[in-house]
């Protein structure tokens, strides 16, 4: 009995600790401590990733509007730099967004490559605007110019767009197709003198814990 | 040959010492939801940090602390929105010897539309109603996929928000207002006023739990505890208006059908109770045969037998179907909404919540003053039964 008990010990204690370790230890579970920050590409697609609006979209869909725009005659070949107002993007997919992303992007990118061909104005800061040009027409502060004069420049045209989606949810996965289009609206006429859009489709599934 | 059974069985034992659990992340709750949640969230299991976001959002809307929620519907839809692909935790939670509840915790359809009304509800209130439209279609979207399709995308306050918000942008909201109708079954919904911007959300009555059923808990239930409070009216200025149920959050609950892990927690119960019989059948057998025999090798194929029955039955006890019974405790039971014009200035609104009698629960009315400052947005009001009175927006 006692040889039999010594024969066995040794394999069933060695398959025991297997089984614990293989239990307790965090082996199979990828990066158990966790991964450094590192820097990516703005246009790169990190492992931690949706189906949703993400920087790559957002680095491929402005680089594609801004060089778009500056192709077009009315910018291109303007005698005078046309002024651009911005107006919010309309989401209507089912991700909520910061819209204003979208168009600060394209107009950083159409101000640092269009050399001039464009001149945007900056609506959003009016209130501040006009506080200091009442300031300067009280005479509370210096002026290097008549401050009675208008100067405010209104829009030759406004740049706005949509964000629209379809989606589709299955026990096969998740789907989302997103439509960037953005559009250059006449301030004068209303005609829409300028168009394009990206489309992008993204899936997922899930683990099986989860559904 | 000298005995090796005593240094093994010692490697065995600090080993067994090596691996125990070492009690970590261990949360001391105090019952007060507004301390343990950021208590829960900083200090607790990373796996539990989505739930204790979602509670303390909801306490936090009932406090009038807007931001706060905000913040943490925030986060807790950002790890929503990343759980495609591979996850270590979920693929443990799948397997024999690990509990469901070792999964992060992103909650059952019904929580996660809560989650996005939540939010759209906040993004409306910051002037955002195609943001707010935005997680109304998400809040839809989580019920897409029920197992009966009956019952899958029928939320009804989501899709007519959706609509509405749709017209508020100028757009058709038609269709959505269809489809919110076909779900409402028997109940007329009021048509879309596009110049009203006062937008009340209210809320009562208390919400599903989970709990766990079935011979080893593998089977997720829910309950609901009866609700003291079914309708609710809204006074305001010269106005009266009764509120109504638009949505049952226990019948989105109960009504989105089996989940694909309680067909793993189905197979998890069968493995478990198999394991144990083999174990009891190997156990039995083999010791009566080592006890019965006067054969040295009989004797020896015994013990082997019962050692395998042992085996067999550690497998069994270390086998866990058990299902993940995490639930957002602090949600309501019915949701509904009223939308009305309200002139620029201040305005006192009060709104009583009835028993089924149509009794008024005194104890439960809420006061709120709603300064309208402006023509360029929506005022939204959040109220709940649970809500803190009188409040100031």
């Amino acid at each position: 009995m006692k040889l039999f008990l010594a024969k066995i010990s040794t394999p069933i204690c060695g398959a025991a600790l297997a089984v614990l370790v293989a239990g307790c230890a965090s082996s199979g579970v990828k990066n158990p401590s966790g991964v450094s920050v590192t820097h990516m590409n703005a246009d790169e697609q990190g492992f931690v990733a949706g189906t949703g609006v993400e920087s790559q979209d957002l680095v491929m869909v402005a680089d594609k509007m801004s060089r778009s725009i500056l192709a077009i005659p009315q910018i291109a070949s303007a005698p005078t730099p046309p002024t651009i107002v911005l107006n919010p993007v309309d989401n209507q997919t089912r991700f909520p967004i910061n819209k204003d992303i979208f168009l600060t992007r394209i107009r950083a990118q159409l101000n640092s490559k269009a050399m001039g061909k464009v001149m945007f104005l900056a609506r959003n800061q009016m209130q501040a605007l006009e506080q200091e040009r009442n300031l300067k027409r009280q005479g509370a502060v210096t002026a290097s110019a008549d401050p009675g004069v208008q100067e405010f420049k209104g829009a030759d045209y406004f740049l706005t767009g949509s964000l629209q989606g379809l989606s589709t949810r299955t026990t096969k996965g998740t789907s989302d197709y997103i439509l960037y289009d953005f559009h250059l609206i006449d301030a004068r006429s209303s005609v829409i003198v300028w168009e394009d859009s990206a489309e992008i489709k993204k899936q997922g599934l899930e683990d099986a814990a989860y559904r | 040959m000298k005995s090796s059974w005593q240094p093994t069985l010692l490697a065995f034992l600090l080993t067994v010492a090596g691996c125990a659990t070492t009690a970590k992340h261990q949360v001391v709750l105090t019952g007060d939801i507004m301390a343990d949640a950021p208590n829960a969230i900083a200090n607790g299991p990373p796996r539990d940090r989505v739930l204790w976001e979602y509670r303390l959002a909801a306490a936090a809307m009932r406090r009038g602390q807007f931001d706060l929620a905000k913040r943490n519907l925030d986060d807790a839809l950002l790890t929503l929105g990343g759980i495609y692909g591979k996850d270590a935790d979920a693929k443990k939670a799948r397997g024999y010897f690990h509990v469901e509840a070792r999964k992060t915790f992103i909650g059952e359809p019904y929580e996660r539309s809560m989650a996005y009304v939540y939010r759209g509800i906040l993004y409306w209130m910051d002037g955002e109603p195609d943001n707010a439209r935005a997680c109304f279609r998400s809040a839809e979207f989580e019920d897409g996929d029920a197992e009966n399709h009956e019952y899958a995308g029928d939320w009804v306050l989501p899709e007519y928000l959706d609509g509405l918000a749709t017209t508020k942008l100028h757009g058709d909201g038609s269709d959505a207002f269809k489809r919110a109708q076909a779900i409402a079954k028997g109940v007329t919904l009021p048509p879309y006023l596009p110049n009203a911007n006062a937008l009340f959300f209210i809320e009562f009555g208390p919400g599903p739990t989970k709990f766990a059923t079935g011979h080893y808990g593998e089977e997720l239930r829910f309950r609901t505890a009866p609700s003291p409070v079914t309708s609710a009216e809204l006074k305001v200025d010269a106005l009266q208006i009764p509120i109504a149920p638009t949505d049952d959050v226990s019948f989105q609950a109960t009504t989105r059908g089996g989940r694909v892990m309680d067909h793993i927690l189905g197979n998890k119960a069968v493995f478990k109770s198999t394991t144990d019989t083999i174990g009891n059948v190997a156990l039995i057998g083999g010791l009566t045969t080592a006890a019965m025999s006067r054969d040295r090798t009989t004797q020896e194929v015994g013990l082997g037998i019962a050692l395998a029955g042992l085996v067999s039955k550690v497998v069994s006890g270390a086998t866990t179907p058990a299902a993940d019974t995490r639930s957002w405790d602090n949600l309501p039971r019915y949701l509904s909404f009223v939308s009305l014009p309200l002139p620029l200035g201040q305005h006192v609104a009060t709104i009583q919540f009835h028993d089924s009698a149509g009794q008024v629960l005194p104890n439960l009315t809420k006061t709120i003053t709603i300064n309208i400052t402006t023509t360029d947005r929506d005022k939204v009001v959040f109220v709940s039964d649970t809500s803190l009175t009188p409040q100031t927006l």
